[in-house]
């Protein structure tokens, strides 16, 4: 577990820094996508989360979920093309999950990638994902994580 | 062209970039009717709420846009233009002035320019946006977070705690909801969607939150075709 201004980023995961996701790579061929720890504390108290039905084929760039805290909405933004497999219920019922558990209990959806080789060469490990977000945090001016009571590492 | 102010920031930006935006500004159709002079007296500061609270001044704007300052003008659409509450209270200027117009104008430049500074002010808006093409109503209950209110100290959290239940107690329709103000058609969402897509209004969002844009692109799309429409194919909805 790498840590970059009290933000976690596991190890054993894969990173796209530009637009704050992380990425599981299953051993059915299969992806799972959700927010970093960065991504959780821009968006402050998350109220809903949408991901998008399963079966639905999505570009990639293009969202798989629509987040919203207080007064922001995001996408989240799909490393891979593809289709969803699988949408965490749990975080549509209860996105605050999002906020306490971005890697665990907070994964969004499961993709099988069209060209898993191919769209995996834009993500970064969490070595240099550490060095790009040092710099990413300077940019935003955003001093350290958040962490909500509760949160698990 | 001297800048009012010897250390008007920006200075590494190109006087054109800044002289297009300027320009911009001038040659919008509102515009003349907004300066006609300034005596320096200052009754736009005296009445002006966020003067009290900011390092912003009305004056400055009527100033600099009749002196043609085009280095103040670029910093002031960068950074002071976003600290007027647009109440108009200068508009009880003597000379007549609308330094609150001119204001409106500069940040409708800032937009359509994509300018970091739009961007930055605005992003604290975008689920108002979503909100008000998703669902009709600009606000919703939910909004009231303690971490976008600290400013509310401990009110806010105890609303924030018990908001379906505050909502309940409300005597009047409310549906009882915390996600919506009030129930607004699909007709009418979809009729605000069109509005916003002919006029550019959503071409300005493009420019300013690439992301909210595509949310709700996929949000009218999905509607639409619950409808039986093709989101292009504008004609066809109009006639309908």
């Amino acid at each position: 577990m790498a840590l970059v201004r009290n933000c976690l980023l596991p190890s054993d995961l894969l990173y796209d820094v530009p637009t704050n996701i992380w990425v599981r790579e299953l051993d059915d061929g299969m992806v799972e996508i959700g927010m970093t720890d960065i991504a959780q504390t821009l968006a402050g108290s998350i109220i809903h989360c949408r991901p998008k039905k399963v079966g639905k084929k999505v570009k990639k760039g293009k969202s798989v979920a629509t987040v919203e805290s207080g007064k922001w909405v995001g996408p989240v933004r799909s490393p891979f093309a593809g289709n969803i497999t699988e949408r965490n219920d749990a975080v549509a019922n209860d996105a605050t999950i999002l906020n306490r558990s971005p890697y665990g209990e907070g994964w969004i959806v499961r993709i099988t990638p069209a060209d898993m080789e191919g769209d995996r060469t834009a993500l970064v490990g969490v070595e240099e994902a550490s060095t790009l977000y040092e710099a990413y945090m300077q940019e935003k001016d955003l001093a350290s994580c958040i962490h909500c009571e509760g949160f698990e590492e | 062209m001297l800048a009012l102010y010897k250390d008007a920031g920006y200075q590494d930006v190109l006087v054109e970039e800044k002289q297009a935006l300027f320009d911009q500004v001038t040659q919008d159709m509102r515009y003349p009717e907004t300066l006609y002079g300034c005596y320096e007296c200052g009754i736009c500061v005296a009445a002006c709420p966020s003067a009290r609270f900011y390092d912003f001044s009305p004056r400055v704007f009527a100033q600099v846009m009749a002196r043609e300052d085009v280095h103040t003008f670029y910093e002031l659409l960068n950074d002071s233009v976003w600290d007027c509450s647009q109440c108009f209270s200068c508009t009880c200027c003597p000379r007549e002035n609308n330094p609150g117009a001119i204001i409106t104008i500069m940040r409708e430049v800032a937009v359509n320019n994509g300018l970091a500074s739009a961007k930055e002010a605005l992003q604290a808006y975008s689920r108002i946006i979503f909100k008000i093409m998703s669902t009709g109503t600009q606000v919703s209950p939910d909004m009231l977070q303690p971490d976008f209110f600290p400013d509310w100290g401990q009110d806010v959290r105890d609303v924030a705690e018990n908001l379906d239940v505050w909502r309940r107690a409300i005597p009047p329709e409310t549906m009882h909801t915390v996600e919506l103000a009030w129930d607004v058609s699909e007709k009418t969402r979809l009729e605000l969607y069109m509005i916003w897509k002919l006029t550019g209004n959503l071409e300005m969002i493009e420019n300013i939150d690439e992301g909210l844009f595509m949310i709700l692109e996929e949000v009218m799309e999905e509607l639409l075709e619950e409808h039986g429409y093709d989101i292009d194919d504008f004609d066809n909805i109009l006639e309908d």
